[in-house]
């Protein structure tokens, strides 16, 4: 009964603002409704027009390429620097956990005006550099119709990374000093301390940090809303940018939401693959500790 | 018999929340009465206050100090009516929508063709045939803007404000003369333009691209040069985007762009950035409505002006003068049906929208608005104004903007694909290819 009453309370939320609209959306996917008057049931036509769209593939494009370089930018770089601020003999690790974590607190629309005067053509920061250096590489990154949406992925992972700096922080703070005393006595050296004790055990986390960084990849909006509208023309819209326009320009409502299902069915499919992927791994985790344990008692 | 309470809880909790959606919805059309009408006068002389609320647009001097003006004369017109100001988003429409999805209508609201068209088969806005008679309101709308009154079923869903509106080629004077180049009449000349400007270090047009309603007027204006319907007959289905008229728009739209007519970062200019180039003498040409002559003048003087749009050959220019891209559309001040005080808030809404053209014409030097209000500008018109006023008699068709079109999806789809149509990157080809698919849909 007290499970019951605390569980409740966060049940009834998740199901009423959670739970049914996202049953809503499947079952409006499935009509013709332009938001006003009634919805018509017209079965599986707006998964068909959306199947023969060619927005529809433009926007998967750019969801895989703002997914991909969120994830590696942000992994890899949050990665390096949670070791290089774990570590005793750096100075000033507690400014650079702060400085790395400041663009998390900063408001989105801030983020994309700042980074706008920089990739600026005529006037920005990055081309007025590379002339200052006599490189002929002045580039239009945000009217590119091929490269703006590199450029936008860059700027949500540059925001984010310190989040995932953040979790990996805490997960490295977690493990015990045993296992790098013991390495240390092995002779082992840092990198290979990190590479056989720390990233392993660091699986969990980073489930979460690939989770975060994935889905937060598949359903990207803010920053090309505020930085492109999607442009030039329609080449970095993606799935969450297709529904808006579906739904809220053109008044598609059904086939906006159509779109939605799709980008809802493709969060869980990575949940699935990134599960699947670290199971493995964390059976050797608890394989390897459940070794340890035994080799501690017998000796 | 914990498990059936928690059941039945979330059974409720689940029913609850299917059904808070789906609100009462009143679906009767009110078409007022005289005996409204008696009522509201009535409440005009009687001490009761009435609020009403207003979505109305309240964003820059175009649109706050005409709707200072009216509510000013309100208060002396109806002492008893107050309104509640909701400042109109600018989000396509989102809010409105919002609105009218969760029965939530203001008062009296703002709104342009194509949401009015979502609200009639809803019953969510009112017919007004008889308050515009019986306010006159009917009988001051200048016949020319007739056709902006009347919806296609012959009723009278708002009450506009904005008389026939047209898309203006502006272009300095002085910077063309310095260049020692003449106002171009073709796209050969308009080249040779570009190609001069550009060589001089100016900008040859300055682009809002970030907004879809300026690259459509753009397409919109070199369109009309080969058939006056536009992007209209578009857009009413009397036309495809494969006629052959239609297909040059395209490529002398792109030949423009690859000749360097806009800066390279053009889709993400927005208004402000391009005004300021345009009128710091950064830029040769611009391309707006009429209603930016006023902030023209101001900073450029008798340096700026307006060229008929260039043309494939020097014929075509010459039969063009009478086409204009632009146009008017049914759209004002709407009233919603189900208010406590509808009748009142008709009345209202015809007021405001004949006070917010009389404030155009004294403070805008705007005399392009739909009701003959009787009253004259304080100032005199402006050359650039006084030259359009002598030509618009002369005016034989003219084509929508965006917000006059009535089919979102052409309408999203139009300004997508001129937005891309700004790129380098993007071919004519790729342009009607799109824009045909958009078109099928649209038929669908």
């Amino acid at each position: 009964m007290a499970i019951a009453c605390f569980t409740l309370p966060a049940l009834i939320i998740f199901v009423t603002f959670v739970f049914i609209p996202i049953i809503q959306v499947f079952i409006y996917s499935f009509t013709k409704w332009n938001g006003i008057s009634g919805a018509v049931f017209t079965g599986l036509a707006n998964y068909m027009r959306l199947f023969t769209d060619n927005l529809f593939y433009t926007s998967n494009k750019n969801m895989i390429i703002f997914a991909v370089i969120v994830t590696v930018y942000q992994m890899i770089l949050a990665t390096i620097f949670a070791l290089a601020v774990s570590n005793t003999k750096i100075k000033a690790r507690k400014f650079f956990r702060v400085a790395y974590f400041i663009p998390v607190v900063l408001s989105v629309t801030v983020v994309c005006q700042l980074w706008l005067s920089i990739f600026n053509t005529e006037s920005g920061l990055f081309n007025q550099i590379l002339k200052s250096m006599g490189i002929d590489f002045r580039q239009n990154w945000l009217s590119d119709r091929y490269k703006s949406i590199y450029v936008i992925a860059f700027v949500n992972a540059w925001q984010w990374m310190g989040y995932q700096f953040a979790l990996i922080c805490a997960g490295i703070k977690s493990i015990s000093t045993d296992y790098y005393e013991a390495a240390q006595i092995d002779g082992a050296t840092t990198v290979v301390a990190h590479r056989k004790i720390t990233i392993p055990l660091l699986a969990e986390t980073y489930k979460s940090c690939l989770v975060i960084a994935i889905t937060g990849g598949i359903k990207a909006f803010t920053e090309m809303f505020i930085m492109t509208k999607g442009g030039p023309g329609t080449s970095t819209y993606t799935l969450a940018y297709m529904m808006y326009s579906a739904a809220f320009r053109s008044k598609e409502y059904g086939y906006g939401l159509a779109s939605a299902s799709i980008l809802v069915l493709e969060c869980l499919m990575a949940i699935v693959v990134i599960n699947a992927l670290f199971k493995k791994s964390e059976a050797d985790v608890v394989k390897t500790r459940k070794f340890r344990i035994r080799k501690e008692k017998t000796a | 018999m914990k498990k059936r309470l928690l059941s039945v809880l979330l059974a409720a909790t689940m029913a609850a929340s299917l059904m808070a959606g789906c609100g009462s919805q009143t679906t009767t059309t009110t078409d007022t009465s005289a005996a409204g009408v008696a009522e509201t006068e009535s409440t005009k002389e009687s001490g009761d206050k009435v609020k009403l609320s207003i979505y109305a647009q309240y964003a820059d001097d175009d649109t706050r100090i005409p709707y200072d003006y009216a509510v000013e004369q309100l208060a002396k017109e109806y002492p008893n009516v107050e309104l509640e100001l909701i400042v109109q988003s600018q989000d396509d429409g989102m809010t409105l929508s919002t609105l009218a999805a969760s029965n939530n209508l203001p008062d009296i609201f703002q709104a342009g063709t194509e949401i009015i068209n979502s609200l009639r088969e809803t019953n969510q806005v009112m017919i007004l045939n008889d308050v515009a008679k019986e306010t006159g309101f009917e009988d001051k709308v200048y016949d020319s803007c007739k056709e902006l009154l009347y919806a296609d079923d012959g009723n009278i869903y708002a009450f506009p404000y904005a008389g026939q509106e047209y898309v203006l080629w502006y272009y300095n004077k002085a910077i063309f003369k310095a260049c020692g180049l003449e106002v171009p009449k073709t796209y050969e000349e308009l080249l040779k333009c570009i190609e001069v400007f550009n060589s001089s270090g100016i900008t040859p047009m300055s682009m809002f691209g970030q907004e879809g309603w300026v690259t459509t007027a753009m397409y919109d204006a070199i369109a009309t040069r080969y058939t006056a319907g536009g992007i209209k007959d578009l857009d009413e289905g009397k036309a495809q985007i494969t006629d052959q008229a239609y297909v040059d728009a395209a490529n002398t739209m792109s030949q423009l762009v690859n000749a360097g007519m806009f800066s390279a970062d053009v889709s993400n200019t927005n208004y402000d950035q391009a005004s300021a180039l345009f009128l710091e003498r950064g830029a040769a040409m611009f391309l707006n409505g009429q209603w930016y002559i006023e902030d023209a003048t101001k900073a450029l003087g008798e340096d700026v002006g307006w060229m008929y749009y260039p043309a494939p050959d020097e014929a075509s220019y010459e039969a063009g003068k009478t086409v204009f891209a632009g146009g008017g559309s049914t759209s004002g001040y709407a009233v919603n049906p189900d208010s406590e005080n509808a009748e009142l808030a008709a009345e209202v809404a015809a007021f405001i929208s004949e006070k917010y053209c009389e404030a155009k014409v004294l403070y805008r030097s705007n005399p392009l608005v739909a009701v003959d209000t009787g009253v004259t500008a304080e100032t005199e018109l402006t050359p650039m104004m006084q030259e359009l006023s002598d030509v618009i008699p002369t005016i034989t068709s003219t084509t929508k903007f965006t917000w006059g079109l009535t089919n979102s999806i052409f309408n999203t789809g139009i300004m997508d694909q001129t937005k891309f149509l700004l790129s380098t990157q993007y071919t004519a080809d790729e342009f009607v290819e799109e824009m045909d698919s958009v078109i099928k849909r649209m038929n669908d």
